[in-house]
This record gives C-alpha cells, sequence and structure tokens, in this order.
C-alpha cells in the first residue's frame, strides 16, 4: 500500500516536471551580454568582371554603418580596384543595383585593407591579431572578450575553400582553427558568420569554436547566382543572396525587434535558387530571440557621471627641469657648383 | 657472378633510399619547435591566487583590539581572494592624547602620521578614536577611525567593500568579466590621454582655455600617483567646426535662459561616433583614454541630459562617460556672456577638469564606493586618488595580469600541442620561458613589488601569444607535406620495396628462382 503510494507520488512527479520543465530557456540565457560590436568586411576577389562582388560587400558596409557601427570598428577589405577601373562608364562610384540610385562607394569609405593587401596571410593575421607590430590600429582587430564580432565573406569559391585574389586559397580548417584562436584569446563574444560564394556551406562545416552562428548562401555541390545585370555598366551588379538580405535590412533601424531567426530566412529557394545553409548547434542562445542589432547595430554603453570631483585646490605637476641648452646650428647651402676644383686665373 | 652484382646493386638502392633516405627526409621537413615547458604550464591554476596585505589594529585597550581582532579574523577567513595578516596593538598614551584632544579628523591623521607609518604601501590601520559622529570614519590615508567595538560589523563591511574591494578582486580573476572589468581598460604598461576641445562655431565664440596647462596640472598629478602601474603621455587638441546634432527639445523654464535643451541619453553614443571621426586617436599603437569637452554654441545653449527614464540631470556640470573608450563633458555658455557683441566663454576648469578625473578613475580602475551605514567616507577634494585606493588599484591589476598571463599561456600550450605543425621560433620560446619564470617566482602572492612582476609576466605571455611569427609559414598540415612528396617518390619506391624480397632471399642463401626440377 505505501509502495504503491510511493509510485504514484514518483509518477506524478515526473509528469509534473515534464510538462513544467524548459521548453522555455530561462530569460537571463536569451539576453545578450556583449559590450561593443565590429564587423569584418572581406570581398576576396579581384578584376572587372567581379563588381558584384564588390558590390555586395559595400552595400553591407553601408548598412552596418547606417546601423551604427562606426568606421573605427570596421574592417574593410576589398581589392579596390572597381571604382577607378578604366572599364567603369560611372567613374568613382560603385551601386548595387541596375536602378542605380545609391552610390555604395560614395566619398566616406574607408577602405583598410585594399589592393594586394587583401591577401589570406593577412586575413588570419587580422583574426588571431598576430599582425607585425608596426600595424596601425585602424587595421587591427581590436576586440575583447566582450564584443560581438559580424564577419562577412563573398568572393569566389570551392569545397572547403575560399579563393583569395584569384592567386592563393583560404581552407575550412584554417579558418575555424584561426576562430578557435579567437576564442582562446577571449576577442570574442559571438560570431555572425555570412558568406556568399559557391558550395559557401562548405566553408562553416568546420568550425569547432563556441558561440558562433553561421549561415551561408549555398551549400555544399550548389552555385551560388548573381541577380541581375546593369547594361550600362555591362556587369552582373549584385549576388542574389544579399540583394535579398539587403532588401530584409532596408527595413531595419537602430531599434528594430527583427531577430536573427528571420535573417537566416531570408531567401528562399524560390527567389535565391540555392539553398540556404545555417549552423547554429555552435550557437547557445535561441535565434528566433536575438534580435537582429545584436549583430548589425552597435552597443555603446553611456553612464552619467554623477559624482564629479570636487576640487578644492588648483593642482600643480612638478616640472622635471630639463637642462637643454640649445646650441645654435649654423646653417648654409652647400655650394652650387665645387668652385674650388676649378682653376680661377 | 652477375647475380651478385645485380643485388648488391639493388641492395644499394635500399641503403640509399630507405636506410639513408627516408630518415634524411623525416628530419629536414620537421618542423622547428622550440621546447616549451608543458607540464609547468598546464600545472598553472588560474582561479587560485590571491592577494596577501596587511592590517594593523590599534585600540585604546586589549579587549576591544582583540574583539575588533577575531570579529575581522572571523570574516576574512573563509575569504579564498586575500589573506589578511592582522597585527593588534593598544595605543600608546601618547597616540591616545592626541586623538582625544585633536577634534578635526584631518589633523587628527595629520598629527599621528608622525607616530604611524602611513607611506608604507598595502598596510593599512584601524584606529578607535572615541566620539565619532558615525560608527567608522575613513580619508585620504590609509587610516580608518572607529568609535568603539560596536562598530565591528561596519568595520568589516567598510574593509570588505571599500578598502579591499573583494568583489572587484574576484572579478578580476574570474573568467567572466564583471561591470568593474568591463568598464576599466585592459591592463597595459603605457596608455595616452588626449583631451580634445570641441569648438563647433569658433566664428561666434571665442573660448578662453589653456588645454596644455589644464591637462598637465589637473591629469598630471593625477596619473603621477600611478606611475609605478603604467607609463602616460599626455595630449590635448582643439577641434573646430566639428558639428553635432543632438536632436535637442527646447523646454522652457524660469531661469536667465528662459529655457534649456533637452537630451536624452541614448542620443549621446552617436556623439561618441562623431568625436572618433576626428579626434584622430588611433596614432599611436596604444590604448587612448579620450576626454572631449563639447563646447555648446550660444544658439543651442544650455544643454541639460535626461537619463532613459526621463529624469533631469541636476547637477551643475553635464557629463558622461563611456567604458573603455573615454568621457565627456559638455560645457554651456553662461546667459550673459551670449548677450554681448563680442562673446567670450571661459569654462570653469576646476569644475571640468574635476569631472574628467571622476571619469578617468572610473576607467583606470578605481571603482565607485557604495554608501555603508554607518560608516562616513571623506568626500575627494583633490586629484590625486587616495592612497589606500592605489594600493586596493595595484592588487587588482596585479590579480588581473595574473591571471591572464597564465590563462595564455594555457591556451597557447594548448594550441601548439593541437596543432603540431606551428612553427615555434626562438622569440616565442624564450618569451614563454620568461613569462612562465616570473610567474613561477611567486608574482601570484602579494601585492606591491610583485605588481612589476605581474605586469612583466603579464607583456611576456602577450608577447607569446601575438608573436606575428607563429604564423610565418602559414603552416603545413601533415595532409599537405605528404600530399607534395609521395607523388614524387612513391613511384620510385615501387620497385625497390618489391625488390626487397628477392634481396632477402639472397642474403639468407636461399635459392632466388625457383628451380625448374623435373
Amino acid at each position: 500500500m505505501a509502495f504503491t503510494n510511493l509510485m504514484l507520488v514518483f509518477i506524478f512527479n515526473l509528469l509534473y516536471l515534464s510538462l513544467s520543465s524548459g521548453i522555455e530557456i530561462p530569460e537571463e540565457f536569451q539576453k545578450s551580454n556583449h559590450t561593443n560590436n565590429w564587423a569584418v568586411l572581406v570581398d576576396t576577389s579581384r578584376f572587372w568582371f567581379n563588381y558584384r562582388h564588390v558590390a555586395n560587400v559595400l552595400s553591407i558596409y553601408r548598412s552596418v554603418k547606417r546601423l551604427g557601427i562606426p568606421d573605427s570598428q570596421i574592417i574593410l577589405m576589398i581589392s579596390d580596384d572597381m571604382a577607378c577601373n578604366p572599364r567603369n562608364p560611372r567613374p568613382a562610384t560603385i551601386f548595387n543595383s541596375a536602378h542605380e540610385q545609391i552610390n555604395v562607394y560614395g566619398d566616406d569609405v574607408e577602405v583598410d585593407y585594399r589592393g594586394y593587401e587583401v591577401s589570406v596571410e593577412n586575413f588570419i593575421r587580422l583574426l588571431t591579431g598576430r599582425v607585425p607590430p608596426d600595424t596601425p590600429r585602424s587595421k587591427q582587430l581590436l576586440t575583447d572578450e566582450g564584443s560581438n564580432i559580424l564577419i562577412y565573406l563573398t568572393g569566389h569559391g570551392g569545397d572547403g575553400f575560399l579563393k583569395f585574389q584569384d592567386s592563393e586559397e583560404v581552407t575550412s580548417q584554417e579558418l575555424a582553427d584561426a576562430l578557435e584562436q579567437m576564442w582562446q584569446k577571449k576577442r570574442y563574444n559571438e560570431i555572425f558568420f555570412i558568406i556568399d560564394t559557391c558550395q559557401a556551406s562548405s566553408m562553416y562545416e568546420k568550425f569547432y569554436s563556441p558561440n558562433i552562428l553561421a549561415t551561408a548562401s549555398s551549400l555544399v555541390g550548389e552555385d551560388s547566382l548573381s541577380h541581375h545585370v546593369d547594361s550600362a555598366i555591362g556587369v552582373y551588379i549584385i549576388d542574389r543572396y544579399t540583394y535579398y538580405v539587403l532588401e530584409f535590412l532596408e527595413n531595419v533601424h537602430p531599434n528594430s525587434q527583427r531577430t536573427m531567426s528571420e535573417f537566416l530566412a531570408v531567401c528562399p529557394k524560390s527567389a535565391c535558387l540555392s539553398t540556404v545553409g545555417v549552423r547554429k548547434d555552435l550557437f547557445h542562445r535561441d535565434p528566433s530571440k536575438v534580435p537582429i542589432t545584436d549583430f548589425f547595430g552597435s552597443v555603446r554603453p553611456v553612464i552619467l557621471t554623477t559624482d564629479p570631483i570636487n576640487i578644492v585646490e588648483t593642482p600643480k605637476r612638478k616640472k622635471k627641469t630639463e637642462n637643454k641648452t640649445k646650441i645654435q646650428v649654423k646653417r648654409d647651402y652647400v655650394p652650387q657648383f665645387p668652385m674650388h676644383l676649378v682653376q680661377v686665373t | 657472378m652477375y647475380q651478385s652484382n645485380r643485388m648488391w646493386a639493388s641492395a644499394s638502392f635500399v641503403g640509399v633510399l630507405i636506410i639513408i633516405g627516408m630518415p634524411l627526409w623525416w628530419k629536414t621537413t620537421e618542423v622547428y619547435r622550440v621546447s616549451l615547458p608543458y607540464e609547468k604550464i598546464s600545472s598553472f591554476k588560474p582561479l587560485s591566487h590571491f592577494v596577501t596585505t596587511e592590517l594593523k589594529v590599534l585600540a585604546n585597550d586589549d579587549a576591544t583590539a582583540s574583539k575588533i581582532v577575531s570579529e575581522i579574523q572571523k570574516a576574512f577567513a573563509e575569504s579564498d581572494i586575500i589573506k589578511i595578516k592582522i597585527e593588534k596593538t593598544v595605543m600608546s598614551e601618547r597616540q591616545q592624547h592626541i586623538l582625544r584632544s585633536v577634534v578635526d579628523m584631518e589633523k587628527a591623521v595629520e598629527e599621528l602620521a608622525s607616530t604611524l607609518d602611513l607611506d608604507q604601501e598595502n598596510i593599512f590601520h584601524v584606529v578607535q578614536k572615541k566620539s565619532l559622529s558615525h560608527n567608522i570614519w575613513v580619508g585620504n590615508e590609509r587610516i580608518m577611525f572607529f568609535d568603539d567595538e560596536k562598530a565591528s560589523e561596519t568595520i568589516v563591511k567598510a574593509l570588505d567593500g571599500w578598502i579591499y574591494q573583494t568583489s572587484v578582486l574576484r572579478g578580476s580573476r574570474s573568467d567572466t568579466p564583471d561591470q568593474a572589468r568591463s568598464t576599466r581598460f585592459p591592463p597595459e604598461s603605457a596608455y595616452h590621454i588626449t583631451l580634445s576641445i570641441v569648438h563647433p562655431r569658433p566664428d561666434t565664440m571665442k573660448v578662453v582655455w589653456n588645454a596644455a596647462e589644464a591637462v598637465e596640472d589637473y591629469i598630471g598629478s593625477f596619473v603621477d600617483e600611478l606611475s609605478s602601474l603604467h607609463n602616460f603621455t599626455l595630449k590635448s587638441q582643439w577641434l573646430h567646426l566639428l558639428d553635432f546634432d543632438f536632436q535637442a527639445r527646447e523646454v522652457k523654464e524660469v531661469s536667465e535662459w528662459g529655457r534649456h535643451f533637452a537630451v536624452r541619453q541614448d542620443r549621446l553614443s552617436l556623439l561618441l561616433t562623431r568625436l572618433e571621426e576626428r579626434a584622430a586617436t588611433h596614432v599611436s599603437e596604444l590604448s587612448t583614454i579620450n576626454l572631449a569637452l563639447y563646447i555648446v554654441p550660444c544658439d543651442k545653449a544650455p544643454i541639460i541630459i535626461y537619463d532613459n527614464e526621463g529624469r533631469k540631470n541636476p547637477l551643475s556640470i553635464q557629463a558622461f562617460m563611456s567604458p573603455k573608450w573615454g568621457g565627456v563633458v559638455i560645457a554651456s555658455p553662461p546667459a550673459e556672456q551670449c548677450s554681448q557683441q563680442v562673446r567670450e566663454f571661459e569654462p570653469s576648469v576646476g569644475q571640468i577638469m574635476g569631472a574628467f578625473v571622476s571619469h578617468l578613475r572610473e576607467l583606470l580602475g578605481i571603482t565607485k564606493k557604495d554608501a555603508i551605514e554607518g560608516a562616513h567616507l571623506e568626500p575627494s577634494r583633490s586629484v590625486s586618488p587616495r592612497r589606500w585606493e592605489v594600493d586596493a588599484l595595484l592588487r587588482i591589476r596585479t590579480l588581473e595580469q595574473v591571471t591572464s598571463a597564465e590563462r595564455t599561456l594555457q591556451s597557447l600550450a594548448q594550441l601548439l600541442e593541437e596543432i603540431s605543425n606551428i612553427v615555434i621560433n626562438d622569440e616565442v620560446g624564450a618569451s614563454i620561458a620568461a613569462a612562465v619564470s616570473e610567474l613561477e617566482a611567486g608574482a601570484g602572492e602579494g601585492a606591491g613589488a610583485d605588481a612589476a612582476r605581474a605586469g612583466r609576466a603579464h607583456a611576456h605571455a602577450q608577447r607569446a601569444f601575438t608573436h606575428p611569427g607563429l604564423l610565418a609559414l602559414l603552416y603545413f598540415p601533415d595532409d599537405q607535406k605528404y600530399a607534395i612528396y609521395i607523388p614524387l617518390f612513391l613511384p620510385i619506391m615501387f620497385p625497390v620495396v618489391l625488390s626487397l624480397r628477392i634481396l632477402l632471399l639472397w642474403f639468407m642463401g636461399k635459392p632466388v628462382h625457383k628451380e625448374k626440377t623435373d
């Protein structure tokens, strides 16, 4: 009798726990704890016929700037040979649609790595922080443990590699190792990785570091297609995946409530003609509860000063007396003509 | 005979290719890796470090002193982050006389300083002074006055929250950053401090402000106290014609202006973006602490910041700071200056620099002190930080740098073991060895003298981890190495390996070919 009571209590507890247990992840795990936002935007191809890749990257650059990330926290790597290319019928401009409404190059674009500086070595050095000691700060990724980074890559890719500048490749294993080294050095809080190339999802298959949400424009075996031609310029002007991403981002403003899962579903197969791949097993939050501004917008906490110091007496710093006597250096010109070699009679 | 020539020829092929060639190839294609002290590195325990400090308790009689000492010992016995060596003394007649006769607290401290040594770092004094208006009193020097033994609870709370800041110490050691660590700049050996005066409309108003002198005197005096921790380079600049649209809302009121402009707090972060465009803070490779003074033009003055809840900032000085970036003061000219023909605005140097110094304190690691019931903390009236605050900062930075150095070394060792074909050159090996030797020499325990050791360990570990040489060959994965050599050598090795069987048979004296027997 007592035993059956015990069993009933046990079964009742099990039922109660299973019905009320965590289908809903508690609120504190959903809130992000990042303190700043960075973006790394890379176009890995060059030459005139790859116009669409530069337009891709610069359109994302403009969106990210509009949503608040400052230039000092955007690393833009493009080969920068489009706007002033002799074949460009609209010099000093790059457009991302045939209507030629927005000049995404503009006059305030800040390119950090241009031309042949966009190489695999520089990209991996940028990510891992192992830059040469004389690298200027604007070319370094100065992230810390509270940074959310948006990484966007575009260009020509294949199964397991991404082609850089038509001469070298970065493999998916190298990229995964670089991200792991970033994690070990606590150089990021969360990463959102977007890649728009052919067979793009092979690049994120090898990732093994936590807190990475990755999306690709096509799966292995599929090609990522471009969207349309601008007959006035004569080349394909934007890629399909990025075109629909930009359409989505046009409706996002700094206080937007749109979530990451809406972003991940932005291009169905009917529109993109390639299947968009997503990798969320390394990401510990539920993408449908993560606001898009966690990666595309910028957090800059501001704390109002409530207790300034009330300085009573003016301080005076003890100056170190410098005993530098200035020696007047007499300067004059070197003789214009070596008269001392000429016999003057 | 011909057979033996053939056999010796085959044997020489086998000898050169397999016995000499293979080991030579293996040796010459191995990656140069300096040997690292992996066992020492894996034996580090970053979460086990603590700081030590000394405390001297002086009371009028032995009973009070013992009671206070036992209370403090009980409170800090369980603490794994700080170990306090407590010494108790009964005060001499002279000291008791000073404390009875002198009423003013600052003067009492001055008089007592002759009998106690208050300048020794990392030693704090808890002294009894009867008839205090609060339970305890804390000032700028390393001394705390308490009333009687009933104040023991307040003493413990003040020691925990103000003097030793155990929560901040714990945060500096932990894996995930706490509020204080997210606010202060990461530990480095040197910083730049740039004071920018932003003057959007220089044609309408003249601003009288000697930036170089202000920076040198006020900020210079402040950072001189921290010279044992970091080096500072002080710079100042004027940014003219840098305008920012605050999107301020005009609010009518009764005052000399008749109005003020309300700016929302969430708009202020965009001001920082605008400042970054022109402030040229990236000219050096060191981190820069940005201090900006924004002079509001007359037609947009005065500006008052409203916080996110819509409350007006009641202070006379409108200022804000951003963690790990710097601070901004928004100065509005007075109404009578704006009504004149020739406008001249001289901002109040002391007030503005007071706001900047409070920003600098937080950005360099001196946290705000919460109020404790019954305890009085004398508000700071000078630019220099309090002596015990500098001690606390030294302790926090030591712990932070030691744990960061150990974590860096551990993750570097793990990475180098995992990716077996990264080249480890001599410089990296030397940096790692230097860091390990500093850490082993006891950088973790204590503070003050060991802050320098912790700083060196941290710098060595950082240099090892971010050495550009750890990428020099863009290390070849093993499968790529084999993919190069196998197509080159496999076709050659094929007949050599096949002839091994025949060679063995010949050496052992057995017939090489099966003889036909009828």
